[in-house]
């Protein structure tokens, strides 16, 4: 799981496997020296890499572009009712006469910025959490031990818990991202952390006297980010679903202001009689899923190297 | 074995303690007073004390939680505000439909989990594994609901074939019962299938880089025996772990296929409770949800434990 | 068949059976000729095993031996088309009992293998599957083949039996886990032996093993072959496995056959220079090394310092870069254009056959441009220094710098100012001086957080009991198997591991290393030299971050470090060119050289060693062992060099420590406890030794029975009454050993040895 390990392997299984020395056959062990960046990068010259980041440049630039595609904004009722696809309206309109393309790139819009704020905030805690044992042992435990709680709930019964506190809207959404993200990444970096920290170049340090600080920062951090980072992106997919989840059974968003989710809920409504209704933001929200799908499963090959 | 699960015990007691306090503290966490929201706008004062009493927010916070622990664990569930009917009722009115639904997503998500894993991780053609591969990464893009709207659409609208709202309940009438039951199942469960048969294929793949696969080969075993015998059987345990894992996923799916599919389950329970506020019935759901999840981990290690002799006599 | 233990009838049988044979087919069971197997990979096409010709006859022991990357494990696969994709079998025959094994359909080598011949694996820990019981894995090789479910499980049982594991009736339907490394072998080798094969083919049966547990092994093995007449194929990378074990000879590089003859003509005279140099290399051990002998009272002057080891310089060429013409020509002190353009032929030589059956089994042949004119092969000198210097590096300007004296103290001047003195302690006489470590009555509690059901402390002492000390300029070698508890005692002196109780003593002030203060003194005076040296450098910081960390703590101000690094860069055989560059360019020999660098950063007096060459291939081990003899003896340094192997220790080491679950149970000076050991697990440690001469084979060996108990419940009284081969196990009267526990208390020879009955057992020389 760890990025940088010894990852140097002959020619198959057949090679010589008496002692690691330095002439290994086989491609150079592509092993990290100075380019992380350059990790990352060749995770896009895989095929899936580049479809997935592709699909989700795509859909970010309409998001980006939505008041630009779509002057008259989400909510302008001038059209009649529950109208099919037409030359006006690709999609056809909704219940309230809205263009249903308008509003599904706003939803999009929506969705994206909810991924993007909650997922890397919910990292960021997550990890902190997960590397509490670093200043007392005691703290780490008991931070494991509140991960395990709220690992204890199935994602959308914390939401509804959350719904429950806060209300429905942005917020609760938001947080019920954030929450339901906690343990996966606190477990993923304590689990890294324990690795690290046994790794003979961290002893060598600890040896030496390097500040513990020192050593979590040059020596620890830096091979804990990577696994994190392609977490984020495989949970990316868990925070699609949660807001559509949610928004579905009606404790999305608030109307007027358009979500995937919430266009699913009340397209789900009017299936029989217009079944188009649902097809675009149904559309919109599989491509935005399948791109994160893609690009972890990229991310994993090229960065984790599993 | 034993001792094993005995030291799962206090983490595990942790986690229910935990999830019943936060469940009790609820309506006390809420913005503004839970008594009037319960209450509903219209309810007048005098009303909304009646309710703060009825609810027994007036006394000591931990009088009252050791009372409504009391009263779950001798199955006195509370009242439903919106209902007006004891909680029990309500669950007991409906659990059969989420069990039913559950059940048989669970039973598909093993069979087509494991089978399409299965498949995938034995497939030598290129052609098989690309297949398996696209339709795998297609699957876990794809939400439940998106899975049971695509199905509405198509096996309900564009072809009707099957009942896409409503239910019966399978032991009533079998036939008809699963016919209602079928599509919101596959619903729920094909989608979730994909990470199970990812999960299942990954191992697979890393298992025939084992040693002893090497081993069997130079015994002579034929591929076929050593993909059943050594590489499946290896990877069974991660697949049992998904599994488990999956399971509180799809309690929480169950809630949104219930919706789509308009069947009368707990799902729409917690869902209709949530958005009025019924913090009595919401609360238990909650427990519930929580407790059910916890056993069925702690059921999956057992499983494991089966599977896994390193697990089983303590490596 | 030529370790001891045998019945002579048995030989004899197994003899007659080999003449039978021969009579009947004079052909080889196992001919292989032109072999070539390649991998395609991003980087081109890599040629692992080239134009390969080898013979087994049936009965006999072939070993192929090499480095890594020469290529035999890729031959061993390819002969049971076992290669791993992307590798392909390209060219070649495989003549296996008149039957080319290259043009067999799938089906058909499935039934070759198994039934004809089988293979056994490196490491047993992985090679046995953990889901099922051993009993059915080795009923599926007869499965399989087909045999009933009834017969395969009776022949399971009495494999079981053969191989030598106790209670095999209940032990047969057990997982793998629950049996110990040497015990996992053993199923291993019942399984291969299953089918009845003709030939076995073993890769490195015994490198993942401890030395005692080796030598279990390879007896087993010869016992096997003289009962059944198996003929083996042995891969091993270990000249005195070799030497023990094999017949015949094949030795590859840089996957070639660079020589090959019978054993006992390979050992005695080498035709390929570098079979010589690789044996010249080793350390012997029963030969004097570079330590500074003062046992016994005979002064160091006597012994003079620092012979070192003749070394091959370089390393063993990857097999995606081979060099052109011959492939050891960069490193060969005998080269000449020839050798640097045009391949060598496996040519026959027959001035040096007339030895025993040297034709009948292919005789000798080398691959070798200078050897093939007659000339002979001059002895690899000892301390030429440009040798320690790393391939690709023709101009080693370091070199002259770590050049020493006969004496060891450093001339004054090659040193530059500022850069790492030389401590007083260097020129004293080793040992007379003050401990720079002193460890007393050390105890290590590895399972701190281990807690019974009910809550209760459940302590596993790895270390019980230590106390040692370590001067300037001298060095202790602690030896003992894995599992003994030396890398913990290690870890805990250096303070990654926290003691239950004894102390520690760094400096000539001896600061209890413990208090707050003294671990600073430990930092300054104590550092750290680890095993692996792929793991113990961070790959994301180039070497020179890596030194200015070390050079940081020393309190180097910023403006001197980049000197300070060329400086210690230099002191290891490399040069400032290194400096940039990250860790994954360097071989594994040089990464080890970047980690003695770091840890001399901070002007250490005391190096903790653990293990620091047993990584290594052999012809890097000598480089290493020589670079570590020239500090210690430029600087003064103190070592605590912890390893396995004895010989190694024999060659480095002043006085020595032998641990055994937890304790020292002999120690003293090196050669007093070589020479005349007192305890029986130093006896026994010793005679499992593998030596690389064919002379030393038929020695009494003493092999221990079982496995090394666990620390978690070490026995009563004498830890190794459990073994011991002259305690209550032989002797049922001598209940001390189960009642009281024995002191290290002062021998007739003057080591102090932890035995009731010390010096009863005496190692037998020769035969």
């Amino acid at each position: 799981m760890a990025t940088n390990t010894t990852t140097v392997s002959g020619p198959g299984n057949g090679a010589d496997t008496t002692g690691p020395t330095g002439t290994v056959p086989g491609p150079p062990a592509r092993q990290s020296g100075a380019g992380a960046w350059h990790r990352y990068a060749s995770a896009l010259r895989r095929p899936r890499g580049a479809a997935g980041a592709g699909l989700l440049a795509l859909l970010i630039l309409a998001a980006v572009l939505a008041p630009i595609l779509f002057p008259n904004g989400y909510d302008d009722q001038s059209s009649g009712a529950l109208a099919g696809p037409s030359a006006g309206h690709w999609l056809g309109t909704d219940e309230l006469g809205r263009d249903i393309l308008a509003r599904t790139v706003f939803g999009l819009r929506t969705d994206i910025s909810l991924l993007l704020t909650a997922v890397p905030l919910s990292a960021a805690i997550g990890t902190l959490m997960g590397l509490a044992g670093v200043i007392t042992r005691w703290l780490g435990t008991g931070m494991q031990r509140l991960l395990d709680i709220i690992l204890g709930f199935p994602g959308l019964i914390l939401g509804m818990t959350i719904v429950l506190v806060v209300g429905t809207g942005w917020l609760a959404l938001f947080l019920s991202i954030l929450v339901v993200g906690l343990p996966m990444f606190g477990r993923q970096a304590r689990a890294g952390l324990l690795v690290e920290q046994e790794r003979e170049y961290v002893l060598a340090a600890r040896v030496l006297g390097v500040r513990k600080r020192t050593v979590m920062v040059r020596h620890v951090l830096p091979n804990i980010v990577d696994p994190i980072v392609v977490n984020a992106s495989v949970f990316m997919v868990v925070a699609i679903f949660i807001e559509a989840g949610l928004s579905i059974v009606g404790l999305g968003i608030e109307p007027p202001v358009p979500s995937l989710g919430a266009m699913l809920n009340t397209g789900a409504r009017y299936v029989e009689v217009h079944p188009a209704y649902i097809i675009g933001p149904g559309l919109v929200l599989l491509l935005l899923a399948l791109g994160f799908t893609l690009l972890s499963d990229a991310l994993n090959k090229a960065v984790l190297k599993r | 074995m034993i001792r094993f699960l005995l030291r799962r015990v206090p983490s595990i007691l942790l986690v229910i303690v935990a999830t019943s306090v936060i469940a009790f503290l609820l309506p006390r966490l809420a913005p503004g007073d839970a008594a009037a929201a319960a209450a509903g706008p219209e309810a007048t004062t005098e009303q909304i004390e009646a309710i703060r009493v009825e609810m027994g927010l007036d006394r000591p916070l931990v009088e009252q939680y050791v009372g409504w622990v009391g009263g779950l664990l001798t199955g006195d569930l509370g009242q439903s505000l919106q209902f007006n009917r004891p909680v029990s009722e309500l669950i007991g009115d409906r659990i059969g439909s989420t069990l039913e639904l559950t059940i048989a997503a669970m039973l598909i998500l093993t069979v087509v989990g494991i089978g399409v894993g299965i498949f995938g991780g034995s497939a030598r053609s290129r052609l098989s594994r690309l297949t398996s591969d696209a339709t795998n990464t297609l699957l876990l893009a794809t939400p439940p609901f998106l899975a049971g709207l695509l199905l509405i659409i198509v096996l309900g609208v564009a072809f009707p074939v099957l009942p896409i709202s409503g239910e019966v309940a399978v032991l009533d009438d079998p036939m008809i019962g699963l016919q209602y039951l079928l599509l919101p199942a596959v619903a729920l469960a094909v989608p979730m299938s994909a990470g199970v048969a990812r999960l299942v294929q990954s191992s697979m793949h890393n298992v025939w880089q084992q040693d002893f696969v090497d081993l069997a080969v130079a015994k002579g075993v034929p591929r076929r025996r050593i993909n059943i015998r050594h590489v499946v059987r290896n990877s069974l345990g991660p697949a049992v772990v998904a599994l488990g894992m999956r399971f509180g996923d799809m309690l929480a799916g169950a809630v949104v296929i219930e919706m789509i599919f308009a069947r009368n389950g707990i799902g729409q329970l917690a869902v209709t409770g949530v958005q009025n506020a019924d913090y009595n019935l919401v609360q238990v759901i909650i427990v519930g949800a929580v407790l059910i999840a916890v056993l069925m981990q702690l059921m999956t290690e057992i499983a494991l434990a089966g599977l896994d002799p390193r697990v089983r006599l303590g490596a | 068949m030529r370790l001891t233990g045998k019945s002579p009838a048995l030989a004899a049988a197994a003899a007659t059976r080999r003449t039978e044979r021969d009579w009947s087919a004079d052909a080889p069971l196992l001919q292989v000729r032109g072999l070539r197997t390649e991998f395609a990979t991003d980087a081109g096409t890599v040629r692992a095993v080239n134009d390969v010709d080898l013979a087994v006859q049936s009965g006999t022991v072939l070993g192929v031996v090499g480095e890594s990357g020469s290529g035999k494990s890729v031959t061993a696969r390819s002969i049971m088309r076992m290669v791993h994709a992307p590798g392909r079998i390209v060219a070649g025959e495989i003549l296996f009992d008149g039957r080319d094994l290259r043009r067999l359909t799938e089906e058909q080598m499935r039934e070759v293998r198994g039934r004809e011949i089988a293979m056994v694996f490196q490491d047993p820990q992985s090679a046995l599957n953990p889901v099922m019981t051993v009993g059915d894995q080795i009923a599926e090789a007869l499965i399989v083949h087909g045999a009933d479910k009834r017969t395969a499980r009776a022949r399971a049982l009495e494999l079981l039996q053969q191989v030598g594991i106790p209670d095999a009736e209940r032990r047969i339907s057990e997982y793998p886990h629950q049996f110990s490394g040497g015990m996992r072998q053993r199923v291993v080798i019942a399984i291969a032996l299953a089918g009845s094969p003709k030939l076995l083919i073993a890769d490195e049966p015994t490198t993942a093993l401890d030395v005692t547990i080796q030598a279990q092994i390879l007896r087993l093995l010869a016992r096997l072959k003289d009962e059944l007449g198996v003929a083996v194929l042995m891969i091993t990378h270990d000249m005195g496995v070799v030497a023990e074990t094999c017949d015949d000879v094949v030795v590859m590089y840089g996957g070639r056959v660079v020589e090959r003859g019978p054993a006992e003509a390979l050992f005695a005279h080498q035709e390929h220079p570098y079979t010589a140099d690789l044996l010249r290399a080793m350390p012997r051990i029963d030969e004097h090394g570079s330590g500074n002998g003062n046992g016994g009272g005979t002064s160091r002057d006597k012994v003079s310092r620092s012979q070192g080891l003749p070394a091959i310089p370089g390393t063993p060429p990857d097999p995606a870069d081979l060099p052109p013409g011959c492939a050891f020509h960069p490193r060969c002190r005998l080269a000449e254009d020839q050798c640097r353009t045009d391949v060598p032929e496996l040519l026959a030589r027959t001035h040096s056959t007339n030895v025993d059956g040297g034709d009948r089994r292919g005789g000798r042949a080398a691959a070798c441009w200078i050897t093939q004119r007659g000339d002979a092969i001059p002895p690899l000198p000892r301390l030429i220094h440009a040798e320690s210097a790393p391939a690709g590096n023709s101009s080693q300007p370091a070199a002259s710098r770590v050049a020493t004296t006969e004496v060891g103290a450093v001339e004054p001047g090659t040193v530059e100012p500022g850069a790492i003195q030389p401590h007083a302690g260097g020129a004293a006489r080793p040992g007379s001086g003050s401990p720079m470590l002193a460890v007393e009555d050390l105890r290590v509690n590895v399972a701190a957080d281990r807690r019974t059901l009910f809550g209760r402390p459940d302590p596993v002492y790895a270390v019980d009991g230590v106390s040692l000390s370590v001067a300037g300029g001298e060095t202790l070698g602690l030896v003992g198997e894995s599992g003994c508890g030396k890398s913990t005692l290690a870890r805990t002196v250096v303070g990654i591991n926290r003691p239950s109780s004894g102390t520690v003593r760094v400096g000539p002030g001896q600061v209890d290393a413990t208090t707050a203060g003294g671990v600073q003194s430990l930092r300054s005076t104590v550092q750290y030299v680890f095993q692996d040296p792929y793991a113990s450098l961070n790959p994301r910081r180039s070497v020179r971050q890596s030194l200015d960390e070390a050079l940081e703590m020393r309190g180097v101000p910023r403006s001197q470090r980049a000197g300070e690094a060329t400086e210690l860069i230099r002191r290891v055989g490399l040069n400032e060119n290194h400096l940039d560059r990250y860790p994954h360019a360097f071989s594994g020999g040089q990464r080890q050289r970047i980690g003695i660098a770091r840890a001399l950063a901070v002007q250490p007096r005391v190096l903790i060693c653990d293990e620091p060459v047993s990584a290594l291939d052999v012809s890097i081990q000598a480089q290493i062992i020589n670079l570590l003899e020239q500090l210690r003896d430029d600087l003064g340094l103190g070592y605590l060099f912890i390893a396995h192997d004895l010989s190694v220790v024999r060659h480095l080491s002043d006085r020595v420590a032998v641990m055994y679950l937890g304790k020292i149970v002999e120690t003293g000076p090196v050669d007093a406890v070589y020479s005349a050991p007192q305890h029986p697990y130093t006896v026994a440690l010793m005679s499992s030794s593998p030596v690389p001469d064919t002379t030393a084979r038929d020695r009494e060996r003493i092999v221990l029975t079982g496995d090394l108990p666990s620390p978690k419940n070490p026995p009563s009284g004498c830890r190794f009454r459990t073994r011991c081969p002259i305690g209550p196990l032989a002797h049922p009267e001598r209940q001390i050993c189960v009642e009281q526990e024995p002191a290290l208390s002062v021998t007739a020879d003057g080591q102090r040895a932890a035995c009731h009955f010390a010096g009863e057992m005496r190692p037998a020389h020769g035969s």
